[in-house]
């Protein structure tokens, strides 16, 4: 993409924010919905008493999130060595090796779906963008935590820059090479510590913590932070994708919500 | 020679009755989806972060089960599943049993130690009784002794919050809903840590509970939990009748 595209859609970006402020745009109008009871449920629900244990622990849990206040930050001092590398740590995907070998130069980020706008964003594109640097706790679902400190454009920007999100728009679905996705909905979407990291530490992300852009969506475990990003389709129904729960992980039987 | 009479009284309210069988069924499905998960990352730090590699206060490979082993015991999926499922299961009966017998003035009677009982010469004496494993006797048996009123209030206002609580601290949702709880104990892991601590104690308390509900009589105390009555064995015919 050339460096004239981009600043027009940066100049979009104004747009939207303006749209936003006086509430016409469709991420205004998400953002001032926090306590919406679509935000209670995953986009499939269990069956049986685990769905309905499911639904009151995401209910509960987003009721006390409504605000949509920030995740502890760390100092820079707390910033752990040796980060553990988990799950795939290289995908064994042609694509994504012939990316790597090019240093990652011809990594493109397609943003399709309910958006108005779709475009496809270079790794330059989202380093151009408004940024944002969070020292925050990683909290791997199996038991281990650590700190680390990500660089990356926040995910609402990055929906901005498409063009906004339509008004039927429910869910983020991202595709990770590897075969990995998983669903978010626009509650994680539009909070601000949501963002595509490309920096980790003050460095570019190393290869086995999702080079070269990787998901940060704070206030879930880490099976829903994924990595070695691929591509967003923002959709109204999750269906579609895989076995139709909203994500790898909740197609092989784990929460969809991984708040808790 | 002293015959013995057969006395019924009434032990155990409906509302005690039921909420108890819950909470065994959930504690039981709590404290087995616990080991469950634990199994999928045998090892507690303490403080903020931990990891494999870290420098661990516990690791399960020291006593003879290899990481591997316990991956292989472990299943983190239906473990957690199951430790949400009856985690609400658990809190929901225990609000029910606190509201249901708040109301009632015989619950405070019950479970709250009366002077008496609090008196050095009582708490010595119920000591040595729990110590030599005997049964309480008679109209003694009717009602709760000290340590159990203690042990019971210690359980149910101590260790089952302690246990939610420290719950909590271990969600990446507190990072953002409470950060001063996961802070309050000193960093994730070691809530993590205490967690697992605290459930052991629980383990404790259930043995325990169980060997004195055998040496009091286990059919007796069974079922009075199960229809509230309770049989007094009174070695003193005349003064009963």
């Amino acid at each position: 993409m050339s460096t004239k595209k981009t600043l027009r859609n940066i100049n979009k970006i104004k747009l939207t924010r303006r749209q936003l402020m006086s509430g016409s745009g469709a991420l205004g109008g998400l953002l001032l919905t926090g306590c919406d009871t679509q935000f209670y449920k995953p986009p499939v629900i269990r069956e049986g008493f685990m769905g309905v244990a499911d639904v009151m622990t995401m209910a509960s849990q987003r009721m006390l999130l409504s605000n949509q206040q920030l995740v502890q930050e760390h100092d820079a001092s707390e910033i752990t060595k040796n980060f553990p590398v988990w799950n795939q740590s290289n995908p064994d995907d042609e694509e994504y090796q012939r990316l790597r070998a090019g240093n990652y130069a011809d990594w493109r980020l397609p943003i399709s779906g309910l958006v108005n706008n779709p475009i496809s964003l270079s790794l330059e594109d989202l380093k151009r963008m408004p940024r944002r640097t969070q020292t925050t706790m990683h909290i791997c679902e199996q038991g281990w935590s650590a700190i680390a400190q990500w660089t990356g454009a926040p995910l609402m920007s990055v929906l901005e820059t498409a063009g906004g999100v339509t008004t039927e728009a429910k869910y983020i679905m991202i595709d990770a090479y590897g075969g990995w996705y998983e669903g978010y909905d626009m509650f994680d979407a539009v909070h601000p510590q949501t963002i595509l990291a490309y920096g980790m530490n003050g460095k570019d992300i190393p290869l086995g913590n999702g080079a070269p852009v990787r998901l940060r969506v704070e206030r879930h475990c880490g099976y829903k932070q994924l990595k070695f990003i691929k591509s967003i389709h923002v959709v109204s129904s999750v269906e579609d994708f895989g076995r139709g729960t909203g994500g790898l992980n909740s197609d092989f039987g784990f929460h969809w919500y991984a708040g808790a | 020679m002293p015959s013995t009479t057969r006395n019924w009284i009434f032990r155990h309210t409906i509302n005690a009755r039921i909420c108890h069988w819950i909470m065994v069924v959930s504690f039981f499905y709590l404290l087995y989806s616990g080991i469950m998960i634990f199994l999928h990352f045998p090892e507690l730090y303490w403080g903020k972060v931990g990891f494999q590699g870290y420098p661990a206060i516990f690791r399960l490979e020291d006593w003879g089960i290899s990481w591997e082993r316990a991956e292989e015991l472990g299943d983190r999926r239906w473990g957690r599943n199951y430790h949400y499922l009856f985690a609400w299961v658990f809190v929901i009966n225990g609000m029910i049993y606190l509201i249901w017998n708040g109301w009632q003035k015989k619950f405070y009677q019950k479970m709250l130690p009366t002077r008496e009982q609090l008196s050095i010469r009582n708490l010595k004496s119920e000591f040595a009784r729990h110590i030599k494993l005997k049964a309480a006797k008679g109209e003694s048996a009717a009602s709760y002794n000290i340590l159990q009123k203690v042990s019971y209030l210690f359980v149910l206002f101590a260790l089952f919050p302690f246990m939610i609580i420290s719950g909590f601290a271990q969600m990446p949702a507190f990072t953002a809903i409470s950060p001063e709880l996961i802070d309050f104990f000193g960093g994730r892991q070691t809530a993590r840590t205490l967690h697992v601590i605290c459930s052991l104690l629980l383990v404790v308390f259930v043995f325990v509970h169980l060997v004195e509900m055998i040496i009091a009589g286990a059919v007796n105390q069974l079922r009075s939990m199960f229809i509230g009555k309770y049989e007094i064995h009174s070695e003193n015919a005349e003064e009963s009748l």
